[in-house]
Protein backbone atom coordinates (compact mmCIF):
# COMPACT_ATOMS: atom_id res chain seq x y z
CA UNK A 1 0.00 0.00 0.00
CA UNK A 2 1.74 3.09 -1.06
CA UNK A 3 1.28 5.68 1.91
CA UNK A 4 1.42 8.97 1.01
CA UNK A 5 1.97 10.71 4.41
CA UNK A 6 5.59 9.11 4.43
CA UNK A 7 6.04 9.50 0.66
CA UNK A 8 5.10 12.74 -0.02
CA UNK A 9 8.63 14.25 1.15
CA UNK A 10 10.27 11.59 -0.64
CA UNK A 11 8.57 12.97 -3.76
CA UNK A 12 9.02 16.50 -2.94
CA UNK A 13 12.66 16.13 -2.20
CA UNK A 14 13.04 14.15 -5.76
CA UNK A 15 11.14 17.30 -7.04
CA UNK A 16 13.56 19.81 -5.59
CA UNK A 17 16.79 17.88 -5.93
CA UNK A 18 15.93 17.30 -9.52
CA UNK A 19 14.96 20.91 -10.45
CA UNK A 20 18.27 22.60 -8.61
CA UNK A 21 20.55 20.24 -9.73
CA UNK A 22 19.59 20.54 -13.43
CA UNK A 23 19.69 24.68 -12.66
CA UNK A 24 22.78 24.14 -11.84
CA UNK A 25 23.85 21.85 -14.60
CA UNK A 26 23.26 24.43 -17.12
CA UNK A 27 26.42 26.32 -15.70
CA UNK A 28 28.20 23.09 -14.48
CA UNK A 29 27.98 21.83 -18.15
CA UNK A 30 27.82 25.15 -19.83
CA UNK A 31 31.41 26.19 -18.25
CA UNK A 32 33.01 22.19 -18.35
CA UNK A 33 33.58 22.04 -14.63
CA UNK A 34 31.65 18.79 -14.08
CA UNK A 35 34.50 18.13 -11.43
CA UNK A 36 32.70 20.58 -8.93
CA UNK A 37 30.28 18.24 -7.80
CA UNK A 38 32.82 15.64 -6.87
CA UNK A 39 35.04 18.36 -5.56
CA UNK A 40 32.62 20.05 -3.16
CA UNK A 41 30.82 16.79 -1.85
CA UNK A 42 35.04 15.73 -0.54
CA UNK A 43 35.31 19.34 0.23
CA UNK A 44 32.08 18.61 2.44
CA UNK A 45 33.17 15.24 3.60
CA UNK A 46 36.35 16.76 5.07
CA UNK A 47 34.68 19.63 6.87
CA UNK A 48 31.93 17.27 8.49
CA UNK A 49 34.96 15.01 9.41
CA UNK A 50 37.05 17.73 11.49
CA UNK A 51 33.66 19.17 12.68
CA UNK A 52 33.01 15.44 13.99
CA UNK A 53 36.59 15.15 15.68
CA UNK A 54 35.62 18.49 17.21
CA UNK A 55 32.96 17.31 18.85
CA UNK A 56 29.60 18.07 16.98
CA UNK A 57 27.23 15.41 16.19
CA UNK A 58 23.71 14.54 14.19
CA UNK A 59 22.42 17.30 11.59
CA UNK A 60 25.13 19.60 13.79
CA UNK A 61 27.44 18.48 10.91
CA UNK A 62 25.69 20.23 8.31
CA UNK A 63 27.42 23.26 9.20
CA UNK A 64 30.86 22.44 8.94
CA UNK A 65 30.21 20.77 5.81
CA UNK A 66 28.92 23.20 4.18
CA UNK A 67 31.55 25.31 5.45
CA UNK A 68 34.27 22.88 3.77
CA UNK A 69 32.09 23.11 0.39
CA UNK A 70 31.88 27.29 0.49
CA UNK A 71 35.68 27.66 1.33
CA UNK A 72 36.18 25.68 -1.46
CA UNK A 73 33.65 27.46 -3.45
CA UNK A 74 35.40 30.64 -2.73
CA UNK A 75 39.24 29.29 -3.46
CA UNK A 76 37.82 28.02 -7.28
CA UNK A 77 36.23 31.54 -6.99
CA UNK A 78 38.60 33.88 -5.94
CA UNK A 79 42.16 32.13 -7.67
CA UNK A 80 42.74 33.92 -10.82
CA UNK A 81 43.38 31.67 -13.65
CA UNK A 82 46.07 33.54 -15.15
CA UNK A 83 47.83 34.44 -11.73
CA UNK A 84 47.79 30.26 -10.92
CA UNK A 85 48.12 29.38 -14.25
CA UNK A 86 45.45 27.05 -13.83
CA UNK A 87 42.36 26.12 -15.65
CA UNK A 88 39.18 25.54 -13.62
CA UNK A 89 39.17 21.39 -14.07
CA UNK A 90 43.42 21.36 -13.02
CA UNK A 91 42.47 23.57 -10.41
CA UNK A 92 39.49 21.65 -9.56
CA UNK A 93 41.36 18.37 -9.81
CA UNK A 94 43.48 20.06 -7.16
CA UNK A 95 41.11 20.88 -4.21
CA UNK A 96 39.63 17.42 -4.89
CA UNK A 97 42.76 16.16 -4.46
CA UNK A 98 43.70 18.57 -1.13
CA UNK A 99 39.87 17.78 0.47
CA UNK A 100 39.93 14.50 -0.23
CA UNK A 101 43.51 13.85 1.75
CA UNK A 102 41.91 15.88 4.42
CA UNK A 103 38.68 14.26 5.02
CA UNK A 104 40.88 10.80 4.47
CA UNK A 105 43.32 11.94 6.90
CA UNK A 106 40.45 13.14 9.68
CA UNK A 107 38.38 9.83 9.02
CA UNK A 108 42.39 7.77 10.00
CA UNK A 109 42.02 9.95 12.96
CA UNK A 110 38.59 8.35 14.10
CA UNK A 111 40.27 4.88 14.34
CA UNK A 112 43.37 6.33 16.24
CA UNK A 113 40.95 8.10 18.89
CA UNK A 114 38.73 4.92 18.56
CA UNK A 115 35.62 7.14 17.53
CA UNK A 116 32.89 6.27 15.48
CA UNK A 117 32.27 7.89 11.97
CA UNK A 118 29.19 6.87 11.10
CA UNK A 119 27.47 10.32 11.51
CA UNK A 120 30.08 11.29 8.63
CA UNK A 121 29.12 8.52 6.59
CA UNK A 122 25.51 9.41 6.77
CA UNK A 123 25.72 13.22 6.60
CA UNK A 124 27.23 12.93 3.28
CA UNK A 125 25.44 9.56 1.91
CA UNK A 126 22.01 9.81 2.39
CA UNK A 127 19.05 8.18 0.19
CA UNK A 128 15.98 9.62 -1.14
CA UNK A 129 13.77 7.31 0.39
CA UNK A 130 14.62 8.50 3.90
CA UNK A 131 13.89 12.31 3.18
CA UNK A 132 11.45 13.71 5.75
CA UNK A 133 9.97 16.65 5.81
CA UNK A 134 12.74 18.76 7.08
CA UNK A 135 15.28 17.60 4.69
CA UNK A 136 12.59 19.26 2.06
CA UNK A 137 12.43 22.39 3.64
CA UNK A 138 16.11 22.63 3.99
CA UNK A 139 16.86 21.54 0.18
CA UNK A 140 13.50 24.27 -0.83
CA UNK A 141 15.67 26.59 0.87
CA UNK A 142 18.95 26.25 -0.50
CA UNK A 143 17.22 26.02 -3.88
CA UNK A 144 15.27 29.26 -4.01
CA UNK A 145 18.23 30.78 -2.67
CA UNK A 146 20.06 29.21 -6.09
CA UNK A 147 17.19 30.37 -8.11
CA UNK A 148 16.44 33.84 -6.70
CA UNK A 149 20.79 34.46 -7.57
CA UNK A 150 20.59 33.03 -10.67
CA UNK A 151 16.92 35.55 -11.92
CA UNK A 152 19.16 38.54 -10.01
CA UNK A 153 22.45 38.18 -11.78
CA UNK A 154 20.89 36.58 -14.95
CA UNK A 155 22.49 38.67 -17.51
CA UNK A 156 25.98 38.68 -15.89
CA UNK A 157 25.73 34.91 -15.43
CA UNK A 158 24.85 34.36 -19.42
CA UNK A 159 27.92 36.45 -19.82
CA UNK A 160 29.99 34.68 -17.92
CA UNK A 161 28.87 30.98 -19.27
CA UNK A 162 29.99 32.47 -22.31
CA UNK A 163 33.31 33.45 -21.30
CA UNK A 164 34.17 35.20 -17.78
CA UNK A 165 37.09 36.70 -19.99
CA UNK A 166 35.38 38.44 -22.20
CA UNK A 167 32.68 39.09 -19.10
CA UNK A 168 35.44 41.04 -17.44
CA UNK A 169 36.82 42.99 -20.10
CA UNK A 170 33.26 44.01 -20.90
CA UNK A 171 33.12 45.66 -17.17
CA UNK A 172 30.94 42.74 -15.73
CA UNK A 173 31.81 42.19 -12.13
CA UNK A 174 32.27 38.80 -13.16
CA UNK A 175 34.91 37.32 -10.33
CA UNK A 176 32.31 38.98 -7.50
CA UNK A 177 29.10 37.47 -9.45
CA UNK A 178 31.06 34.32 -10.61
CA UNK A 179 32.46 33.61 -6.46
CA UNK A 180 28.68 34.40 -5.48
CA UNK A 181 27.32 31.39 -7.66
CA UNK A 182 29.99 28.90 -6.59
CA UNK A 183 29.17 29.34 -3.01
CA UNK A 184 25.23 28.89 -3.80
CA UNK A 185 25.89 25.73 -5.81
CA UNK A 186 28.26 24.53 -2.77
CA UNK A 187 26.05 25.03 -0.30
CA UNK A 188 22.54 23.67 -2.74
CA UNK A 189 24.92 20.29 -3.34
CA UNK A 190 26.19 19.39 -0.15
CA UNK A 191 22.41 19.98 1.49
CA UNK A 192 21.26 17.81 -1.75
CA UNK A 193 24.33 14.82 -1.08
CA UNK A 194 23.02 14.75 2.33
CA UNK A 195 19.66 13.89 1.87
CA UNK A 196 19.51 12.24 -1.91
CA UNK A 197 23.13 10.81 -2.43
CA UNK A 198 25.82 11.65 -4.22
CA UNK A 199 25.01 9.72 -7.43
CA UNK A 200 21.63 10.89 -7.61
CA UNK A 201 23.04 14.33 -7.98
CA UNK A 202 25.82 13.54 -10.75
CA UNK A 203 23.36 12.19 -12.46
CA UNK A 204 20.72 15.53 -12.18
CA UNK A 205 23.45 18.07 -12.59
CA UNK A 206 25.08 16.55 -16.05
CA UNK A 207 21.82 14.87 -17.74
CA UNK A 208 19.18 17.29 -18.00
CA UNK A 209 21.38 20.26 -18.55
CA UNK A 210 23.01 18.17 -21.66
CA UNK A 211 19.20 16.67 -22.64
CA UNK A 212 18.20 20.77 -22.70
CA UNK A 213 21.24 21.91 -24.95
CA UNK A 214 20.31 19.19 -27.26
CA UNK A 215 16.90 20.55 -27.71
CA UNK A 216 16.98 24.31 -27.39
CA UNK A 217 18.83 27.68 -28.23
CA UNK A 218 18.86 30.53 -25.88
CA UNK A 219 19.81 30.64 -22.36
CA UNK A 220 16.52 31.22 -20.73
CA UNK A 221 14.90 28.69 -22.52
CA UNK A 222 17.69 25.64 -21.59
CA UNK A 223 17.78 26.79 -18.14
CA UNK A 224 14.01 26.27 -17.86
CA UNK A 225 14.14 22.88 -19.26
CA UNK A 226 16.99 21.50 -17.79
CA UNK A 227 14.92 22.43 -14.65
CA UNK A 228 12.17 20.49 -16.11
CA UNK A 229 13.62 17.57 -17.11
CA UNK A 230 15.54 17.77 -13.75
CA UNK A 231 12.70 17.46 -11.63
CA UNK A 232 10.97 15.29 -14.04
CA UNK A 233 14.04 12.81 -13.24
CA UNK A 234 13.95 12.87 -9.92
CA UNK A 235 9.72 12.62 -9.15
CA UNK A 236 8.95 10.33 -12.33
CA UNK A 237 12.12 8.38 -11.23
CA UNK A 238 10.81 7.93 -7.88
CA UNK A 239 7.29 6.71 -8.98
CA UNK A 240 8.80 4.37 -11.52
CA UNK A 241 10.97 2.71 -8.69
CA UNK A 242 7.28 2.69 -6.55
CA UNK A 243 5.17 1.07 -9.33
CA UNK A 244 8.17 -1.70 -9.78
CA UNK A 245 10.12 -2.04 -6.75
CA UNK A 246 13.53 -1.36 -8.08
CA UNK A 247 15.88 1.16 -6.17
CA UNK A 248 14.57 4.98 -6.75
CA UNK A 249 18.41 6.23 -7.35
CA UNK A 250 18.92 3.72 -10.18
CA UNK A 251 15.41 4.26 -11.62
CA UNK A 252 15.90 8.08 -11.25
CA UNK A 253 19.28 8.13 -12.82
CA UNK A 254 18.39 6.08 -15.50
CA UNK A 255 15.21 7.79 -16.40
CA UNK A 256 17.57 11.62 -16.63
CA UNK A 257 20.11 9.22 -18.95
CA UNK A 258 16.84 8.30 -21.23
CA UNK A 259 16.09 12.15 -21.64
CA UNK A 260 19.66 12.69 -22.75
CA UNK A 261 19.12 9.65 -25.28
CA UNK A 262 15.90 10.81 -26.31
CA UNK A 263 17.15 14.60 -26.66
CA UNK A 264 19.93 13.74 -28.92
CA UNK A 265 17.67 11.65 -31.66
CA UNK A 266 15.09 14.35 -31.32
CA UNK A 267 17.95 16.64 -32.45
CA UNK A 268 19.41 14.10 -34.88
CA UNK A 269 15.87 13.09 -36.66
CA UNK A 270 15.25 16.86 -36.89
CA UNK A 271 18.60 17.87 -38.52
CA UNK A 272 18.00 15.41 -40.93
CA UNK A 273 14.19 16.07 -41.87
CA UNK A 274 14.87 19.74 -42.50
CA UNK A 275 18.22 18.50 -44.25
CA UNK A 276 16.00 16.69 -46.56
CA UNK A 277 13.77 20.04 -47.33
CA UNK A 278 10.28 18.80 -45.65
CA UNK A 279 10.96 21.38 -43.29
CA UNK A 280 11.04 23.97 -45.76
CA UNK B 1 44.77 69.03 -28.79
CA UNK B 2 42.35 66.19 -27.26
CA UNK B 3 44.19 64.11 -24.99
CA UNK B 4 45.48 60.73 -26.64
CA UNK B 5 42.64 57.69 -25.83
CA UNK B 6 46.37 55.72 -24.68
CA UNK B 7 48.80 56.80 -23.72
CA UNK B 8 51.76 54.18 -22.02
CA UNK B 9 55.13 55.42 -20.30
CA UNK B 10 57.96 53.24 -19.43
CA UNK B 11 56.28 50.28 -19.50
CA UNK B 12 57.26 46.97 -18.91
CA UNK B 13 56.21 43.86 -18.19
CA UNK B 14 57.46 40.60 -17.15
CA UNK B 15 56.51 36.83 -16.90
CA UNK B 16 59.16 35.61 -14.37
CA UNK B 17 61.89 36.77 -15.68
CA UNK B 18 61.16 37.12 -19.49
CA UNK B 19 60.68 40.76 -20.45
CA UNK B 20 57.42 40.59 -22.04
CA UNK B 21 57.00 44.40 -23.64
CA UNK B 22 59.61 47.26 -23.02
CA UNK B 23 58.37 50.48 -24.48
CA UNK B 24 59.66 53.82 -23.50
CA UNK B 25 56.56 55.61 -25.22
CA UNK B 26 53.43 55.10 -27.10
CA UNK B 27 50.45 57.22 -27.95
CA UNK B 28 47.29 56.44 -29.58
CA UNK B 29 44.81 59.53 -30.40
CA UNK B 30 41.23 60.09 -30.26
CA UNK B 31 39.90 59.15 -33.87
CA UNK B 32 43.14 56.97 -34.59
CA UNK B 33 43.32 53.71 -35.93
CA UNK B 34 46.49 52.53 -35.66
CA UNK B 35 48.28 48.69 -35.85
CA UNK B 36 50.17 46.50 -34.18
CA UNK B 37 52.58 44.29 -36.29
CA UNK B 38 55.25 41.79 -35.32
CA UNK B 39 56.02 38.18 -35.56
CA UNK B 40 54.67 35.86 -32.67
CA UNK B 41 55.50 36.90 -29.13
CA UNK B 42 56.40 40.36 -29.98
CA UNK B 43 54.23 41.50 -27.07
CA UNK B 44 51.26 42.94 -29.05
CA UNK B 45 48.43 41.02 -27.87
CA UNK B 46 50.19 41.73 -24.07
CA UNK B 47 50.24 45.70 -24.86
CA UNK B 48 45.99 44.93 -25.72
CA UNK B 49 45.57 43.36 -22.24
CA UNK B 50 47.75 45.73 -20.60
CA UNK B 51 45.17 48.83 -21.87
CA UNK B 52 42.55 46.87 -21.10
CA UNK B 53 44.17 46.66 -17.15
CA UNK B 54 44.18 42.39 -17.24
CA UNK B 55 47.62 42.24 -17.39
CA UNK B 56 49.70 44.22 -14.46
CA UNK B 57 52.74 45.81 -15.74
CA UNK B 58 56.24 45.07 -13.35
CA UNK B 59 57.06 49.15 -13.84
CA UNK B 60 55.71 52.58 -15.98
CA UNK B 61 52.44 54.03 -16.81
CA UNK B 62 49.11 53.12 -18.58
CA UNK B 63 46.36 55.58 -19.19
CA UNK B 64 43.68 55.01 -20.91
CA UNK B 65 40.98 57.66 -21.77
CA UNK B 66 42.42 59.96 -19.76
CA UNK B 67 42.81 57.25 -16.36
CA UNK B 68 45.62 55.93 -14.85
CA UNK B 69 44.98 52.52 -14.60
CA UNK B 70 47.34 51.89 -11.72
CA UNK B 71 45.11 54.53 -9.25
CA UNK B 72 41.75 52.74 -10.33
CA UNK B 73 40.36 50.52 -7.81
CA UNK B 74 38.68 47.65 -8.79
CA UNK B 75 34.71 48.75 -9.40
CA UNK B 76 36.28 51.81 -11.36
CA UNK B 77 38.49 49.95 -13.77
CA UNK B 78 35.46 47.38 -14.40
CA UNK B 79 33.29 50.70 -14.86
CA UNK B 80 35.97 52.39 -17.51
CA UNK B 81 36.28 48.34 -19.63
CA UNK B 82 32.71 49.49 -20.18
CA UNK B 83 33.81 52.04 -22.98
CA UNK B 84 36.24 49.72 -23.98
CA UNK B 85 35.37 47.43 -26.91
CA UNK B 86 37.74 44.10 -26.76
CA UNK B 87 37.56 41.68 -29.61
CA UNK B 88 39.95 38.41 -28.33
CA UNK B 89 42.35 36.57 -30.73
CA UNK B 90 40.10 33.36 -30.80
CA UNK B 91 36.32 33.48 -29.66
CA UNK B 92 35.16 31.51 -26.64
CA UNK B 93 35.32 27.58 -27.30
CA UNK B 94 31.36 26.73 -26.78
CA UNK B 95 30.35 23.03 -27.41
CA UNK B 96 26.74 22.74 -27.14
CA UNK B 97 26.63 25.95 -24.90
CA UNK B 98 23.18 26.78 -26.57
CA UNK B 99 23.64 31.28 -26.52
CA UNK B 100 22.25 32.56 -29.45
CA UNK B 101 24.19 35.01 -31.53
CA UNK B 102 21.55 37.90 -30.29
CA UNK B 103 22.17 36.61 -26.49
CA UNK B 104 26.00 36.39 -27.49
CA UNK B 105 26.09 40.20 -28.88
CA UNK B 106 23.86 41.83 -25.32
CA UNK B 107 26.54 40.96 -23.17
CA UNK B 108 28.23 44.37 -24.53
CA UNK B 109 25.30 45.99 -23.40
CA UNK B 110 25.55 43.42 -19.52
CA UNK B 111 28.17 46.16 -18.08
CA UNK B 112 26.71 49.41 -19.25
CA UNK B 113 22.99 48.03 -17.95
CA UNK B 114 24.40 47.95 -14.93
CA UNK B 115 23.92 45.39 -12.07
CA UNK B 116 19.85 44.51 -10.89
CA UNK B 117 18.87 45.62 -13.88
CA UNK B 118 18.18 43.96 -17.00
CA UNK B 119 18.44 44.52 -20.73
CA UNK B 120 16.05 47.67 -21.65
CA UNK B 121 14.21 47.53 -25.34
CA UNK B 122 16.78 50.28 -26.00
CA UNK B 123 19.63 47.73 -25.27
CA UNK B 124 18.29 45.08 -27.79
CA UNK B 125 17.56 47.82 -30.73
CA UNK B 126 21.69 48.80 -30.35
CA UNK B 127 22.23 44.72 -30.20
CA UNK B 128 20.09 44.35 -33.26
CA UNK B 129 20.96 47.59 -35.05
CA UNK B 130 25.02 45.97 -34.59
CA UNK B 131 23.77 43.23 -35.91
CA UNK B 132 22.56 44.46 -38.73
CA UNK B 133 25.19 46.56 -39.69
CA UNK B 134 27.70 44.23 -39.45
CA UNK B 135 25.58 42.12 -42.03
CA UNK B 136 24.82 39.39 -39.26
CA UNK B 137 21.06 40.03 -39.26
CA UNK B 138 19.94 36.76 -40.01
CA UNK B 139 22.27 35.17 -37.61
CA UNK B 140 20.20 36.60 -34.47
CA UNK B 141 18.54 33.71 -33.65
CA UNK B 142 20.78 30.71 -34.96
CA UNK B 143 23.54 29.42 -31.42
CA UNK B 144 26.61 30.90 -31.89
CA UNK B 145 28.38 27.45 -31.57
CA UNK B 146 26.52 26.35 -35.09
CA UNK B 147 28.48 29.28 -36.57
CA UNK B 148 31.82 29.48 -39.17
CA UNK B 149 34.99 30.86 -37.35
CA UNK B 150 34.48 34.44 -39.50
CA UNK B 151 31.11 34.40 -38.55
CA UNK B 152 31.45 34.06 -34.96
CA UNK B 153 34.45 36.53 -35.26
CA UNK B 154 32.23 39.02 -36.93
CA UNK B 155 29.46 38.55 -33.93
CA UNK B 156 32.21 39.23 -31.25
CA UNK B 157 32.65 42.45 -32.97
CA UNK B 158 29.48 43.39 -32.98
CA UNK B 159 29.18 42.64 -29.01
CA UNK B 160 32.41 44.79 -29.07
CA UNK B 161 30.73 47.75 -31.10
CA UNK B 162 27.37 47.29 -28.56
CA UNK B 163 28.79 48.61 -25.78
CA UNK B 164 29.26 52.34 -28.08
CA UNK B 165 32.81 52.37 -26.98
CA UNK B 166 35.21 55.05 -26.84
CA UNK B 167 38.17 53.00 -27.96
CA UNK B 168 38.24 49.74 -30.24
CA UNK B 169 40.84 46.98 -28.76
CA UNK B 170 41.06 44.48 -31.89
CA UNK B 171 43.22 41.11 -30.97
CA UNK B 172 44.14 39.22 -34.33
CA UNK B 173 40.58 39.20 -35.75
CA UNK B 174 41.44 37.41 -38.96
CA UNK B 175 43.29 34.43 -37.21
CA UNK B 176 42.73 31.31 -38.66
CA UNK B 177 40.11 32.32 -41.00
CA UNK B 178 40.62 31.88 -44.70
CA UNK B 179 41.38 33.89 -47.48
CA UNK B 180 37.53 35.10 -48.17
CA UNK B 181 36.78 35.97 -44.51
CA UNK B 182 39.93 37.25 -43.94
CA UNK B 183 39.09 40.11 -47.10
CA UNK B 184 35.30 39.97 -45.19
CA UNK B 185 36.95 41.35 -42.26
CA UNK B 186 39.30 43.33 -43.15
CA UNK B 187 35.99 45.49 -45.13
CA UNK B 188 34.21 45.15 -41.94
CA UNK B 189 37.22 46.84 -39.92
CA UNK B 190 37.53 49.69 -42.69
CA UNK B 191 33.70 50.40 -42.58
CA UNK B 192 34.25 50.98 -38.77
CA UNK B 193 37.51 53.33 -39.20
CA UNK B 194 34.98 55.26 -42.23
CA UNK B 195 31.87 55.15 -39.76
CA UNK B 196 32.69 55.92 -36.40
CA UNK B 197 35.41 58.62 -34.70
CA UNK B 198 36.52 55.66 -32.67
CA UNK B 199 40.24 55.17 -31.60
CA UNK B 200 41.01 51.70 -32.78
CA UNK B 201 43.92 49.82 -31.89
CA UNK B 202 44.20 46.52 -34.52
CA UNK B 203 46.70 44.00 -33.64
CA UNK B 204 48.02 41.81 -36.25
CA UNK B 205 50.62 40.06 -37.84
CA UNK B 206 50.22 39.81 -41.36
CA UNK B 207 50.36 42.77 -43.51
CA UNK B 208 47.78 41.95 -45.61
CA UNK B 209 45.29 42.56 -43.26
CA UNK B 210 45.89 46.26 -42.14
CA UNK B 211 42.67 48.36 -43.56
CA UNK B 212 42.98 51.28 -46.16
CA UNK B 213 42.16 53.58 -43.68
CA UNK B 214 44.80 52.89 -40.65
CA UNK B 215 46.49 55.85 -39.83
CA UNK B 216 49.73 54.50 -38.67
CA UNK B 217 51.66 51.27 -38.10
CA UNK B 218 53.99 50.35 -35.18
CA UNK B 219 56.20 47.44 -34.94
CA UNK B 220 56.97 45.44 -32.36
CA UNK B 221 59.98 43.40 -32.23
CA UNK B 222 60.55 41.21 -28.67
CA UNK B 223 58.73 43.84 -26.74
CA UNK B 224 59.93 46.76 -27.93
CA UNK B 225 58.98 49.14 -30.60
CA UNK B 226 61.06 49.12 -33.90
CA UNK B 227 59.15 51.59 -36.24
CA UNK B 228 56.59 53.88 -35.80
CA UNK B 229 54.60 56.25 -38.52
CA UNK B 230 52.43 56.07 -41.53
CA UNK B 231 52.21 52.22 -43.13
CA UNK B 232 54.09 53.15 -46.40
CA UNK B 233 56.84 54.74 -44.24
CA UNK B 234 57.18 51.62 -41.60
CA UNK B 235 55.90 48.92 -43.89
CA UNK B 236 59.77 49.16 -46.30
CA UNK B 237 61.47 46.48 -47.76
CA UNK B 238 64.15 46.62 -45.03
CA UNK B 239 62.04 46.88 -42.04
CA UNK B 240 60.05 43.56 -43.19
CA UNK B 241 63.60 42.13 -43.83
CA UNK B 242 64.82 42.76 -40.79
CA UNK B 243 61.80 41.47 -38.85
CA UNK B 244 60.70 38.32 -40.89
CA UNK B 245 63.95 37.42 -42.79
CA UNK B 246 65.43 38.29 -45.76
CA UNK B 247 64.24 37.44 -49.44
CA UNK B 248 60.83 39.64 -48.94
CA UNK B 249 59.47 42.91 -50.29
CA UNK B 250 56.29 44.92 -49.74
CA UNK B 251 53.62 45.84 -52.19
CA UNK B 252 51.47 48.95 -51.62
CA UNK B 253 48.53 49.78 -53.16
CA UNK B 254 45.59 51.81 -52.96
CA UNK B 255 46.31 51.63 -48.99
CA UNK B 256 46.70 48.01 -49.52
CA UNK B 257 49.56 46.01 -48.50
CA UNK B 258 51.73 42.79 -49.06
CA UNK B 259 54.20 40.73 -48.71
CA UNK B 260 55.47 38.77 -51.62
CA UNK B 261 58.85 37.10 -52.29
CA UNK B 262 61.43 39.46 -53.28
CA UNK B 263 62.16 37.28 -56.50
CA UNK B 264 58.67 37.66 -57.50
CA UNK B 265 59.33 41.68 -58.60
Amino acid sequence: MFDLTFWLPVMCGGLIAGGSSGLLGVFIVGMRIPFLGVCVAHAALAGAVFGSLLGLTGQALLIPALLGAVATALALGLLDPRRTRMDDNVLLGFLFSFTMGLAFLGIGLFGVLGRSDNDVRSLLWGSLNFCRWRDVWLMLGAAAALAGYVFTFFKELRAILFSREDALAAGIHAPAVWTGFLILAAATLTVNFQTVGGLMIYSLITNPAAAAFQLVKGFRRALVLAVVLGAASGLGGFLISAATDLPSGATIVLLSSVFVALAGLARTSFKRWTASGAGR
Amino acid sequence: MNAPVIELRNLQVRAGKRTLLDLDRFQLGAGETVTLLGPNGAGKSTLLRCCLGIQPPASGEVRVLGQRLSELGFLAATRLRRVIGYVSQFPPVQGELPLTVREVVAIGRTGLAGVFRPLRAEDWRIVDEWLERLGAGHLAQQAFSELSGGEQRKVMIARAMAQEPRLLLLDEPTANLDLGWRERMVETIQNLVEQTQLAILLVCHEIEVIPPGCHRVVLLHEGRIMADGSPESVLSHQQIQSLYGPGLAVLHNRGRHAVVPACSI
